[in-house]
């Protein structure tokens, strides 16, 4: 019988054949699926993240470790939903209005479902009442905002100023992209930062964590 | 001195009598100061610039050229299928990125059947009357003049799309090779279409951005074993003909400057400094091998606080000039944040502090 931890080292290389193999035989020794998803693959890409952030992997290798949970994942979503088990966090990400790129929202929703958090992602140019609209209707305990722009950095501040209006209690926002800094989301009053996609999840994490 | 002189002299890091000078604006940048008091358009600001360098032609080799098939559009963007088989999303008369939303090569066996030879046939895009009227142009103002076009990394993203490119690197690696020497085989041979003009410009300006705020997008062992060989034929192509070679990426690229400096890389431009990139650490390690233009951070410009730009122009510049090889550019575009009299200011100061 494979181990858990065999998986987590499949994940980890981006090896999509050896995570589905791996996957079904664990399944099929009788491990549970939330335990395959969060002993599993869970760790598998919390490795990946860790070594994104030293540098000791890049995008591509980010990419194919993602692939290779996202296969083991279209294995287990039946089991999990007709349990009725689902990630403990939901997230909504963007890219704010004004701005269309997609690269850095496409991986931080990546590395977060990688996380076992739920991401609904909203695309680009998303306007502040969209993001509030889902973050009601989702009863999001994150909203990502994502710019790469300069031209568009108003657009994230009035973004985060709608979504505090709204008085939302159990929902924490981060904010991320190639011109944002710290000092920016203090600003703009965002409860979090992050620079890259691997910072993402420890950000998200604590600001989840804040919540309880 | 002319600008040519100057930039040819920052190559060889000899003494100049100020170090050259260009800009970049976004579009929204110049219709903000065109209300403030600018006449007509970037061009003028350059002019007040005293600006040093002409590019004479563009080369990004689309793979279908001509086609733009409109598919959908709102108020504010229209999505279309452009020259490279892509469906992107663009704004309706505002700058800005665009959305991928979709890509027409997304395997191996596309790219052999349709698009490797709809790439090698295509005829040259490239406006070579138009090079040879700008060169002249150019010559008469005593300007550097450079050919510009895209490297093969940023037509892979162009042609593939970030995720299928960035993957196939690692499962394909040898599609990835075979994609960047077909897009650099075609960008030579326009060029060189110019050239055979009888223009005869004084360098390169190649365009791939190759990396974002954290890091290369792959890692530089990637880099040198699928992009760098290509770089490297481009910057052999520049040299082999008298010219020098300009390197534009955004991005933190500290990991793999001694790479560009193999490849035959003579300068680097913008150097973002929100990427983390400062050139009063780069300049004293490499300022030797690579000549450095930009660096001055958009950010603090888009401030307005005039103490606060000073010192950003007052420290790179020393730091730059202590080399011979720096010129004057904002780290990407100036943006609309910034007033007509900062950026006029920012002029005064780069006169002020630019001198040698």
């Amino acid at each position: 019988m494979p181990l858990l931890t065999d998986l987590t080292a499949a994940v980890a290389a981006g090896k999509r054949t050896d995570t589905v193999r791996l996957t079904q035989e664990l399944l099929a020794a009788g491990t549970g699926p939330q335990a395959i998803v969060e002993q599993g693959l869970v760790p598998g890409m919390a490795i990946v993240g860790d070594q994104f952030k030293r540098n000791e992997i890049f995008v591509p290798e980010m990419l194919v470790a993602a692939r290779a949970m996202k296969e083991a994942l279209k294995l287990l979503e039946p089991m999990l939903a007709s349990a009725g088990i689902k990630p403990k966090y939901t997230a909504i990400i963007g890219t704010v209005q004004g701005d269309l790129h997609d690269i850095g929202k496409n991986l931080i929703s990546m590395m977060w479902r990688g996380a076992n958090f739920a991401v609904i992602d909203l695309g680009t140019n998303v306007p502040p009442e969209k993001y509030l609209a889902a973050a009601q209707e989702h009863k999001a305990h994150l909203v990502g905002l994502s710019a790469l722009l300069t031209t568009t950095m108003p657009a994230m501040k009035e973004t985060v100023r709608a979504l505090k209006a709204a008085g939302l209690p159990n929902t924490r926002i981060m904010i991320g992209g190639a011109p944002i800094t710290q000092a920016f989301a203090t600003d703009i009053g965002a409860d979090g930062y992050a620079a890259d996609a691997g910072t993402a999840v420890d950000v998200a994490k604590q600001l989840v964590a804040s919540l309880a | 001195m002319t600008g040519c002189e100057r930039v040819n002299r920052m190559f060889a890091r000899q003494d100049q009598d100020r170090i050259p000078r260009q800009d970049t604006f976004w579009p929204e940048t110049i219709t903000r100061w065109q209300r403030e008091g600018l006449q007509w358009d970037h061009h003028d600001a350059l002019r007040l610039l005293e600006a040093d360098f002409a590019g004479l032609c563009w080369s990004w080799p689309p793979v279908f050229p001509g086609q733009r098939e409109l598919l959908r559009e709102d108020a504010e963007t229209e999505t279309v299928r452009d020259a490279w088989g892509g469906i992107v999303r663009t704004w309706k008369g505002r700058s800005g990125t665009p959305e991928h939303v979709g890509f027409g090569c997304d395997s191996r066996a596309i790219w052999e059947k349709t698009y490797r030879p709809a790439m090698l046939a295509a005829p040259n895009q490239v406006d070579v009357q138009m090079a040879a009227v700008r060169y002249a142009d150019a010559r008469k103002l005593g300007q550097w003049t450079h050919l510009s076009g895209v490297e093969g990394f940023e037509a892979l993203r162009k042609i593939l799309g970030d995720e299928t490119c960035l993957m196939a690197m690692v499962d394909d690696p040898e599609w990835i090779r075979d994609v960047v020497a077909v897009h650099t085989e075609v960008v030579l041979r326009s060029w060189q279409s110019v050239l055979d003009q009888g223009v005869k410009p004084d360098g390169l300006w190649i365009y791939g951005d190759m990396a974002f705020n954290h890091a290369t997008m792959c890692s530089p062992a990637m880099y040198r074993e699928l992009v760098w060989p290509f770089h490297k034929q481009m910057a052999d192509w520049a040299h082999e003909r008298g010219m020098k070679v300009i390197y534009h990426t955004d991005g933190r690229v500290s990991g793999v400057l001694d790479l560009y400096i193999q490849a035959g890389f003579d300068c680097l431009q913008p150097i973002e400094a929100k990427a983390g990139m400062d050139i009063r650490q780069f300049a004293p390690t490499h300022g030797d091998r690579l000549a450095m233009i930009g660096n001055i951070d958009v950010m603090k410009m888009a401030t307005n606080d005039l103490g606060l730009i000073e010192e950003e122009i007052r420290t790179k510049f020393a730091a730059g000039m202590a080399t011979r090889g720096y010129a004057y550019h904002s780290d990407h575009s100036v943006p609309p944040q910034v007033s007509w009299d900062t950026y006029k200011a920012i002029i005064g100061m780069v006169e002020r502090y630019g001198y040698y």
